[in-house]
């Protein structure tokens, strides 16, 4: 098992060296002024003089393309002497960081965040803006994902005991309607139900962040309640799906041989779901349900709009509609790096379901 | 039952002796089966699967029932189980009384779903058909014992697994604590059947239903299950269902035989009766179907020859002499048969598949399944490829038609080497070799109907004008198959496996190919089933003179079917000779060990 996780790993930093590749490809070889599109047609000259020379466009690309692996890596060598260099040592790049050795009188070794540019709009680090909003949906993803999951499962085994049950009729009928409810939909359908023509026994707000700013405008706090909402929301599509899945892969279990041999064992029927036919139904659900996790933690566009929820499918969206270039970039690598490794753990995940697996 | 006996006039005296009377009849049976109805709803319609059943099984004694698939044997196995699909499945009438001790006696149809639990895996066990499909995959083997005996007798963890260790040396596992470990997908077949047959026998069980427990293993490995069979018994002293489509199977284990055929019991009596000197024509026909060793014939009896006009035909084919092919006969056919050119020369041929793989994916050591084979041939003869699973047989007969890849070595059709045919060429040499797989179940894609399914690849090879006249043929073809043309626009799912293995062969003469590989085309079918196909592919080809290699795990289907045995073992040739001359006199110690494995 540790062999296939180191291999699994290897091959993703391959993927993320590859992802890395493009994604500088894409947004320096491709035709366009980068400082005119960041700028716009009516900019200063200076201005793209400087966001040239930050960029190091006088310099070869190929030596751009190494600069660009330098800042994004999280060990660096950097020179910081010459504030010249194209390799400066920039504290206000570079800050946090821990030199580690140094290699020369002006060379050293540094660990460091990834440095992703600067926003144009805001002026602030990419990291930090990511750093900012992808905990808020990551807490969303993994809570509807979760709340998918574990209603979706239930639902699904339910179904599938009592199969053609009126229980049985009615979940399908339902995840039907679950799966083809546009989110943006569901959104606002639900902020009305429950959050206005309910809000006197609810207690919920229409929109509202994982921060709340309070009413007198002094400090932050946390409110929970705010997720309750955009997590059911965002979770009833992937919902609907578990259920389908779980059903007719349980199902297909349920006649397999080795359902019977369980049985002929004298084992209970709870017995007999739990510990024989779950393990073996679960595979097409993990598939479905990371695949959906990976796509949620890229940002739920309308969900996180219609709540005001301010995570990276907010940022991403801004950051388009203002042609600010490093934070897109910075997301699109920060995204592609998380999948990979989202498909690791679902490999190894796999493994530990499947002994069969683990041997390939 | 009440006996009115009066002894003396001491009341006590009658009482006893009234107690002994019923103690008897209680031990008469350990499990007794009254007048039993099951029928199954099947698209709406209804249909009995069992018909008024009596059957008695004593203490420490085997039953062998026997039949063909559908006849009822797994039903009732199921039925005293209480494991019959729900809601599909229905009781009609009838008891099972079950007294795993003496003088307690119940029913096993009345019992709640909790009661069935208790006797289930403890009381009464089961073994399996399809020991690769019986347990759990992504459950270690020892864990599904031990949680038979953890469930039945509430032994802690590692008591059990002290227990299971014990039992799998039982059931002479080699490596009881490496199986404890091991995964089913990481053993064989037979230690699997071994594993099922320990779990079986866990609890002490007063009854062991055993389903078919070797029909999908090799011939040898059935033969040491078979002596467990009978080891446990002596051992642990209880009844035995023992259930099988072969009655010489079930001969070999059975102290009594009952024949079930649709439903119903058509004959039963002590296993050497029944085996010797069969009453019933259905059974007749059942013993008879199985190929002969000790002469040649032509055609097998099937069952239905002996159901037919009174049995004559079948009688008529078992005794006949001109059923029998003479010497002289044989050698004269041998003789100008080889005079011929070789079709096919197969040149140290040699296939190997990757084993274990360095961390980079390097291939760091091989298996070898075929290890430089040097054959040839012949035009109209049938070749017999025979071995045990492993052997490398089906590699060797899959490598001719370059389904696998061949790592060194040549092969000749005709003159023509087809190992350095390109892909395109290779796909238009392919309709001169066809070949016909083991499952009729999976080699049928269950979505297309069975005309299309022998018409496509008529189209691919452009064999006729246009689709008009290759329908015309397919029809032709169905019904030299004996089938009819009305199953053309049905699917696979409406036939039964005989009928399905019959689509194959439609499939594999659609191209009018001259070779034919059979690959253990008869080994998933039921004994009688067997014989009619068999029959059929030897017709088949007199009328269209094709070359057959028949490749089979048993010996007796293969010396039927071919002038020439090829043996295999390990992916070497051990012994190649005349067919008959392999069977009577063999050199090799493992054909030896194949011909003693062979049933009845």
């Amino acid at each position: 098992m540790p062999g296939f996780i180191l291999k699994r790993l290897l091959y993703g930093l391959l993927v993320v060296f590859g992802v890395l590749t493009v994604v500088f490809l894409l947004f320096n070889v491709l035709p366009g002024d980068p400082a005119r599109m960041m700028l716009g047609q009516r900019a200063d000259i200076n201005s793209v003089a400087a966001i040239n020379k930050d960029l190091g466009r006088d310099k070869p690309i190929f030596l751009q393309y190494l600069n660009f692996l330098n800042d994004v890596s999280p060990m660096s060598i950097h020179n910081c002497k010459d504030d010249n260099s194209f390799w400066y040592l920039d504290s206000s790049k570079y800050m946090p960081f821990i030199s580690i050795a140094s290699v020369s009188f002006s060379k050293i070794v540094i660990l460091k965040i990834p440095y992703l540019r600067r926003s144009y709009q805001s002026k602030k680090k990419v990291s930090e803006i990511i750093s900012e909003a992808f905990p808020k949906t990551f807490l969303l993803a993994i809570v509807s994902m979760a709340f998918a999951l574990i209603v979706g499962i239930f639902i699904g085994i339910l179904s599938a005991i009592y199969k053609d049950s009126y229980f049985d009729h009615t979940s399908l009928v339902l995840s039907v309607l679950g799966m083809s409810l546009p989110s943006f939909f569901a959104a606002v359908l639900f902020a009305w139900i429950f959050a206005y023509l309910l809000a006197d026994f609810t207690h919920l707000n229409m929109v509202g962040s994982l921060y709340t700013v309070d009413d007198f405008g002094e400090g932050e706090y946390l409110s929970i309640k705010n997720l309750i909402l955009p997590a059911v929301t965002l979770g009833i599509r992937p919902l609907a799906v578990v259920v389908e899945l779980t059903r007719s892969s349980m199902l297909e279990v349920l006649s397999q041989d080795y359902i019977r041999t369980a049985r002929a064992k004298g084992l209970s029927n709870r017995k007999v779901i739990m510990a024989h036919a779950l393990k073996n139904a679960m595979n097409p659900v993990i598939t479905a349900a990371s695949g959906w996790l990976a796509s949620l933690l890229a940002g739920a566009v309308f969900i996180e709009y219609i709540f005001d929820w301010k995570g990276m499918g907010t940022v991403i969206v801004d950051a388009l509609e203002k042609y600010d270039f490093p934070v897109v970039m910075g997301c699109v690598l920060f995204i592609s790096i998380l999948l990979i490794f989202i498909n690791i753990f679902v490999d190894v995940i796999y493994g530990l379901l499947d002994p069969r697996i683990r041997k390939n | 039952m009440f006996f009115e006996i009066e002894i003396g006039s001491k009341e006590g005296t009658i009482l006893v002796r009234k107690i002994q009377l019923t103690v008897i009849q209680k031990d008469m049976c350990l499990l007794d089966i009254q007048n039993l109805s099951v029928s199954f709803l099947q698209d709406g319609v209804e249909y009995i699967a069992i018909k008024k059943l009596d059957l008695c099984v004593k203490r420490g004694e085997t039953v062998g029932i026997v039949g063909e698939s559908g006849s009822g044997k797994s039903v009732t196995a199921l039925a005293i189980m209480g494991l019959l699909p729900s809601g599909i499945s229905k009781i009609r009438s009838g008891n099972i009384l079950f007294s795993p001790e003496n003088g307690r006696e119940m029913d096993l149809l009345a019992l709640s779903d909790k009661e069935k639990q208790h006797y289930r895996g403890s009381k009464i066990s089961m073994v399996f058909q399809e020991p690769m499909t019986s347990l759990n995959p992504v459950m270690r083997c020892g864990k599904q014992v031990a949680e038979v005996i953890s469930l039945h007798e509430k032994l802690d963890h590692k008591a059990a697994r002290e227990k299971v260790i014990k039992l799998f040396a039982e059931v002479k596992i080699q490596d009881p604590k490496g199986v404890y470990e091991a995964y089913p997908h990481e053993i064989s077949g037979g230690q699997k059947q071994r594993v099922m047959l320990a779990m079986a026998i866990s609890c002490k069980p007063a009854l062991l239903i055993a389903d078919e427990p070797t029909t999908a293993l090799d011939v040898t490995v059935q033969k040491t299950i078979l002596r467990l069979f009978r080891e446990l018994q002596e051992t642990y002293g209880m009844g035995i269902i023992f259930i099988s489509h072969d009655l010489s199977i079930v001969s070999e284990i059975a102290n009594t035989i009952v024949v079930m055929k649709k439903g119903e019991i058509v004959e039963s009596g002590p296993a050497s009766s029944v085996f010797t000197d069969p009453r019933h024509p259905y059974t007749q026909g059942l013993l008879a179907c199985r190929p002969p060793l000790d002469r040649r014939i032509r055609i097998l009896p099937t069952v239905d020859d002996f159901l037919r006009n009174e049995g004559k035909t079948g009688v008529a084919l078992k005794e006949s002499a001109d059923n029998i092919i003479g010497i002289a006969e044989r050698t004269d056919y041998l003789k100008k048969l080889y005079e011929k050119e070789a079709i096919l020369r197969i040149k140290d041929i040699e296939v190997k598949f990757p084993d274990q793989h360095s961390f980079f994916g390097r291939t760091v050591s091989w298996k070898h399944v075929v290890n430089k084979i040097s054959l040839d041939i012949y035009p109209g003869e049938t070749l017999g490829l025979v071995g045990e699973s492993g052997c490398g047989k089906t590699t060797l007969g899959r490598s001719i038609l370059r389904l696998v890849d061949t790592c060194g070595g040549q092969i000749h059709y005709k003159g023509m080497d087809i190992g350095k045919l390109p892909a395109g060429e290779l796909r238009k040499f392919r309709k001169n070799l066809q070949i016909i797989f083991q499952d009729p179940y999976s080699s049928l894609n269950p979505r297309l109907k069975v005309g299309d399914c022998i018409l496509e690849p008529m189209k691919v090879h452009s064999i006729l004008d246009n689709d008009r006249k290759r329908v015309e043929k397919v029809m032709e073809i169905l019904k030299r198959v004996g089938l009819d043309e009305g199953h053309y626009n049905r699917y696979p799912h409406q036939f039964s496996g005989g009928q399905r293995q019959r689509i194959c062969i439609a499939r594999a003469l659609a191209l009018q190919p001259e070779f034919i590989i059979c690959d253990e085309s008869v080994s998933a079918l039921d004994i009688s089933l067997q014989a009619q196909v068999l029959n059929l592919l030897n017709e088949l080809k007199k009328d269209f003179g094709f070359t057959y290699i028949f490749i089979s795990h048993d010996l007796s289907v293969v010396k039927f079917m071919s002038d020439r045995i090829v043996v295999m073992e390990k992916g070497n040739i051990v012994e190649e000779g005349d067919a008959d001359a392999i069977y009577n006199s063999p050199k090799s110690e493992y054909t030896r060990q194949l011909i003693a494995a062979i049933p009845g």
